[in-house]
């Protein structure tokens, strides 16, 4: 029997939108400002969501926030790592700054560790903080994030897709449910 | 019809006829732009103790229906127009709009040039003026007119003197109430928030005994600066739980956080202002209604983010506390009457609140 995929859609463009807005205040909020923030964005999603962050906080600062692009695949811990061999080029410093990672899902943290990695190769950051669109749950490791968009509890059978309109038809989340 | 007639604390006088009650009022004599949603603002308690001008020359052609009312009792002292519909038109009516003033006590005015007249306050600014019978004396009434002092308690005249509650299943929000539209419910509710509406002097402690998961500020007559107690109240209140302040709200929440309001020549109100979003460069069309604002320059940068902006004139229309999940807006999202644009608000106040509760469990 042929499995069928049902689609749902969890956020629209506004929900979005109005999610990453929340988080950047939050971010201002507990960050009492944007003084040394360095916001890495995980590739692919993350580093369009780590950009749009950044400039809704250059708008509402008025000063420049650095990003920039993280790429573990260096660092995955499901395949033989060459880790050491290849220290990603960061093109900034994260010694003493405050760092967020961003990224589009999280689920089992094991991205997050292999991105603290990374950035732990690079120096010593003050702080590091994680920001995500979407926090499914099923975490394999002790890892939590401390600005979510939107919490949504999931299966493990479901999968949930982040569309972004740099890369996508648009912005929107969906849910993808086998059935049978 | 009975001649009647507006005398303007500046001497300004506009003859026309009366309509809907036939009180004499004295009052503050603002317009509004919007072409429609006039019974809205006829009950919106914002307009109390004040003589609203429709600069749209027809006024009541979809009569008053049983949906639209924004309180039960408005305290609006009059209202001014070009002409009003006699015989109104739309399925949902059920009375025109002379029959809903005289139930509600409210006198009008109609046919006077309200072109004129929205000049006159816009050159002026607001003004006080009178509406009366034309056999009155205009030297006696420009002196009663003059020597009037407006009251200053306005949200204690229409703020609800009981608490009481609009039930939903969900999130416990507080609103409390410095005159607030119906409408702000119906968005809560919408969103199955659970409301419980209290006085304007309720105390911190009240409120927090209460256990909500959110506090709304809502719309209101007036200075915001006559009641120091309710600032005192949001000082103790912000630390500890998210706020969303509107209208009135939004000014109250600028100075129990250091800034300073003003009262703007001739306000805004109307339902096509342009309100820049400055962390996304969106543009929404509000609807508003206020006659004081917030000083942009008394703005504390490390207090308070300024997060929208009116086009025109650059008025202050939203701002965000640094420290706390604290935010407001000049403008009213509820929308009622006017563009929907800026709707998501209360889908922005209840993912603050979710997203404030969830904060707590893990810290």
């Amino acid at each position: 029997m042929e499995k069928q995929v049902q689609e749902i859609e969890l956020m629209n463009e506004e929900a979005v939108k109005r999610a990453l807005t929340r988080i950047t205040y939050e971010i201002i909020e507990k960050n009492k400002g944007v003084e040394d923030l360095v916001i890495l964005g995980i590739k692919t999603r993350g580093v369009y969501l780590a950009h749009r962050i950044a400039q809704r906080m250059e708008q509402l600062e008025g000063r420049p926030v650095e990003v920039a692009e993280l790429d573990i695949s260096n660092y995955r811990d499901d395949q033989q790592s060459l880790a050491s061999a290849h220290k990603p080029d960061l093109n900034c410093t994260v010694q003493g700054k405050k760092v967020v990672i961003v990224d589009d899902v999280l689920y089992t943290g094991r991205t997050i560790r292999a991105a603290l990695d990374a950035i732990i190769d690079q120096g010593r950051p003050k702080r590091i903080y994680l920001a995500v669109l979407i926090d499914r749950g099923h975490r394999e490791l002790p890892i939590r994030a401390d600005f979510i968009g939107k919490n949504i509890p999931t299966s493990s059978e479901e999968d949930i897709k982040v569309s972004l309109t740099d890369i996508d038809e648009k912005d929107r989340v969906t849910i993808h449910k086998p059935t049978q | 019809m009975k001649r009647r007639m507006l005398v303007l604390e500046d001497g300004n006088v506009f003859k026309g006829y009366g309509f809907g009650s036939e009180k004499e009022t004295i009052g503050e004599v603002v317009f509004n732009t919007g072409m429609t949603g006039y019974q809205e603002s006829i009950t919106d308690q914002s307009y109390n103790g004040q003589l609203l001008t429709f600069t749209y020359p027809l006024i009541g052609n979809a009569g008053i229906n049983r949906d639209d009312y924004e309180s039960i009792f408005p305290t609006i002292k009059a209202v001014i127009v070009k002409e009003f519909a006699r015989v109104p038109s739309n399925w949902r009516s059920q009375m025109n709009l002379d029959e809903c003033l005289k139930e509600k006590g409210i006198p009008g005015l109609t046919g006077v040039d309200t072109r004129r007249l929205t000049r006159v306050i816009r050159e002026h600014g607001a003004m006080k003026a009178l509406l009366t019978d034309t056999d009155s004396s205009i030297e006696e009434c420009l002196q009663r007119v003059r020597s009037k002092k407006l009251p200053t308690n306005q949200v204690a005249q229409v703020s609800t003197t009981r608490p009481y509650v609009s039930p939903q299943n969900g999130r416990k929000v507080v609103v409390i109430d410095f005159g607030l539209k119906h409408s702000i419910l119906h968005e809560l509710n919408k969103r199955a928030c659970h409301v419980m509406v209290l006085p304007f002097d309720t105390s911190a402690e009240t409120i927090l005994n209460l256990n909500p998961d959110g506090v709304m500020l809502t719309n209101g007559p007036g200075d915001p600066t006559d009641l120091p107690d309710v600032i005192e109240m949001i000082k103790e209140l912000q630390p500890q739980i998210p706020i969303f302040g509107i209208c009135l709200g939004h000014q109250l929440l600028a100075l129990a956080n250091g800034a300073k309001t003003y009262k703007m020549d001739f306000g805004h109100r109307g339902f096509n202002h342009p309100v820049r979003e400055i962390a996304t460069g969106k543009i929404a069309f509000t609807s508003q209604n206020h006659g004081y604002a917030v000083a942009a320059d008394s703005v504390d940068p490390k207090r308070l983010s300024v997060t929208h902006v009116e086009i025109n004139d650059g008025t202050v229309e939203g701002l965000k506390h640094r420290a706390y999940p604290v935010f407001s807006v000049q403008y009213h999202p509820d929308a009622a009457p006017g563009p929907h644009d800026a709707a998501d608000l209360f889908d922005q106040f209840i993912e603050v609140m979710d997203a404030q509760k969830a904060g707590m469990i893990h810290a």
